[in-house]
């Protein structure tokens, strides 16, 4: 099998387990409701620029939820039945796809959520879709790689804290600033490097895994 | 000796910094004018305070004149010489002014045969009830600003709110740099760990970023005592002081991350991917995102960088030995650590 | 190692940052007398204080090698 059929039937074994375990699923799903919820109840009125912090703090509190169990809670037996198996890209990369696919949904179900709350700010739904996108691949790379440093140790939860927040913050500070665009806060000069900048960081992001993957894989 | 070279070298050039830095004087400079705003049609007097200035010597030459961006400038009709600090200007400001607004920020200029040119730009404010371009042109005696005077010996530039903090130029800044270097190299340690697989590559790439470590908490300890006095508060929320603050943490998790394993190949290995890891993910954007957003450091947002106005050649004489300088002491203090851990490393085998 | 550092912040900040404070604090504002040339001794005492703090950590564990290795012999 070459990797690409690898990471497809990767893929779609990960959708079918998530889609016969829903409690997982709307587990998330349900985390993100109550938070927004929280949220509401505890500031009452939403202005665009807290409604547009409030957006990604949510986002990046549901995301480590989400992706935390990806290498995390896999059994030692399965993964090392999958190294005997399968070439340790295809493995990072179909990871990597299903959670931003994942994290899309989230983004999509937290915007809904917060917009039928509190408002929706957004003027310049393209930009806002745009940030959206590369918000979600980001951090579901970031996170992604981050759970399998973590799954590594013992006290793997913690350890996937301390570890990916700091590393999500320059990625999350983009974001922040570019929907800050798309709702309106800041003049529209500079949109093209931002996206470029958020989009270039993505890729050293997914290049630097899939080489050091392979590193941490040997066990 | 020759084993030490490099450590001598490193001792050397910070003593060298920390001479030429705290020894040279300032440059003279305007530190007060008083009052900031004239009016036009009258007599004005202006008390200034000189820093570091002489202006008892040759006080006959002192002249001083107020100065619009667009070159056009009026001489002091009188200069009275209280004290080596403390000058009166004397303006006799025409009724109208060569300016289309009635409001117009003008630079103070005192020039001086002992101290040289000093300047405070945009300090002194006129105001003008009408304005009449074709009257002030008539009315308006130009002055030539002609053969200033350079001060002899070496100095550093004068900046009115940094004062002779402008020295914390050599010991703020050169850290930064050194932890970049430092940091750098212990991250290319990790990728010969992961190449080579040889566990004294990580014991230098872990030394390495345990000395980053150090001098980038006594660069935000230092600049943290420096912001307070120029601008106001220990921490400003600067996009600089947070981007590095993300790097302490950054590299603090990498040593709880290492602490919590047991076997000493997992550890390494884990430890060097995410160094890299880390890495990858900070250091372009430490660079790009201050560019990006406003920052009250130099060289963002407007700010000017550190080109020919903030950092002139003397400085440059300082600043970059320093850099050199820390990068060599830091190293040094690696190799303690490396050493001290090999030997650790060799006593567990045993 | 990780905890010399965490010692170094947190005993500088223990001991220049009040220090700053205090001298902030009085009227005639000595740290920012003489052009503010306090603040550049502030921050070098800072660095040197930094420094000694991380050496004696360091020197306590080889200190400790060494009666470890002591014991071994």
């Amino acid at each position: 099998m070459n990797i690409f059929t690898q990471i497809f039937y990767l893929l779609r074994k990960e959708i079918t387990l998530e889609w016969r375990q829903k409690y997982a699923l709307s587990g998330i799903l349900l985390y993100v409701l109550s938070t927004v919820f929280i949220v509401y109840i505890s500031f009452q009125n939403i202005g665009p620029q807290v409604w547009n912090v409030l957006f990604w703090v949510i986002m990046l509190f549901a995301s480590v939820n989400a992706v935390m169990k990806s290498f995390v809670q896999e059994s030692g037996y399965r993964q090392l039945y999958y190294f005997q198996l399968l070439h340790p890209i295809a493995i990072l990369l179909s990871k990597m796809i299903y959670n931003s696919l994942l994290l899309l949904l989230l983004g999509g179900l937290t915007f809904v959520a917060l917009a039928f709350i509190a408002g929706n700010p957004v003027q310049d739904a393209g930009i806002f879709a745009l940030t959206l996108f590369l918000g979600s691949t980001g951090f579901s790379i970031t996170f992604t790689f981050v759970s399998a440093i973590a799954a590594k140790a013992d006290n793997s939860s913690t350890l996937m804290a301390i570890l990916s927040f700091p590393v999500v913050i320059p990625i999350l500070l983009l974001l922040v600033n570019l929907s800050a665009h798309s709702i309106g806060l800041l003049g529209s000069t500079d949109i093209a490097d931002k996206t470029m900048l958020l989009g270039a960081v993505d890729l050293i992001l997914v290049a630097m895994g899939l080489v050091l993957f392979p590193f941490l894989w040997r066990d | 000796m020759k084993k030490y070279w490099w450590k001598i070298l490193g001792v050397l050039i910070l003593l060298y910094t920390f001479f030429m830095g705290l020894l040279t004087p300032l440059k003279t400079g305007i530190s007060e004018a008083s009052p900031m705003s004239l009016h036009a049609g009258r007599s004005e007097t202006v008390t200034v305070v000189g820093y570091n200035s002489f202006f008892t010597k040759e006080k006959e030459k002192l002249r001083a004149w107020l100065k619009l961006p667009n070159g056009k400038a009026l001489a002091a009709k009188r200069i009275d010489v209280v004290d080596d600090r403390v000058a009166k200007l004397t303006f006799d400001l025409p009724s109208y002014l060569p300016i289309d607004t009635k409001v117009k920020d003008f630079t103070l200029l005192i020039d001086s045969p002992v101290d040289g040119a000093s300047v405070l730009p945009g300090g002194i404010a006129v105001t003008q009830d009408t304005v009449n371009l074709a009257l002030a042109d008539a009315l308006w005696p130009n002055a030539e600003i002609s053969q200033l005077h350079e001060k002899e010996t070496i100095t550093f530039p004068f900046r009115n709110i940094l004062g002779e903090t402008i020295r914390n130029t050599y010991y703020h800044v050169p850290l930064w740099m050194a932890m970049f270097i430092i940091l750098t190299g212990g991250m290319v340690f990790s990728v010969i760990y992961l190449i080579k697989n040889d566990a004294d590559a990580d014991r230098k790439a872990m030394a390495l970023s345990n000395v980053g470590l150090l001098l980038g908490i006594l660069g935000i300890i230092t600049g943290a005592i420096w912001a307070k006095y120029t601008w106001g508060k220990f921490w400003s929320w600067d996009v600089k002081q947070n981007m590095t603050a993300i790097a302490l943490l950054i590299y603090g998790a990498y040593f709880v991350l290492r602490a919590s394993f047991e076997d000493p190949e997992k550890k390494a290995r884990v430890g060097a991917v995410f160094n890299i890891f880390a890495y990858a993910s900070l250091v372009p954007l430490l660079y790009i995102i201050p560019k990006l957003t406003d920052s009250l450091h130099p060289g963002a947002g407007g700010n000017i960088a550190f080109g020919s106005e903030d950092l002139d050649s003397t400085m440059r004489m300082v600043f970059y030995p320093a850099i050199i300088g820390w990068t060599l002491i830091g190293l040094w203090i690696g190799q303690i650590i490396l050493r001290t851990t090999r030997l650790r490393d060799r006593l567990m085998e045993v | 190692m990780l905890i010399a550092s965490k010692k170094a912040l947190s005993t500088c900040l223990l001991f220049v940052l009040p220090l700053t404070f205090l001298l902030a604090q009085q009227d005639t504002d000595f740290m920012r007398s003489m052009g503010k040339m306090y603040v550049v001794v502030a921050v070098i005492a800072a660095i040197f204080l930094g420094i000694v703090i991380y050496l004696i950590r360091l020197d306590r564990k080889l200190t400790k090698l060494e009666d470890q290795i002591k014991n071994h012999g």
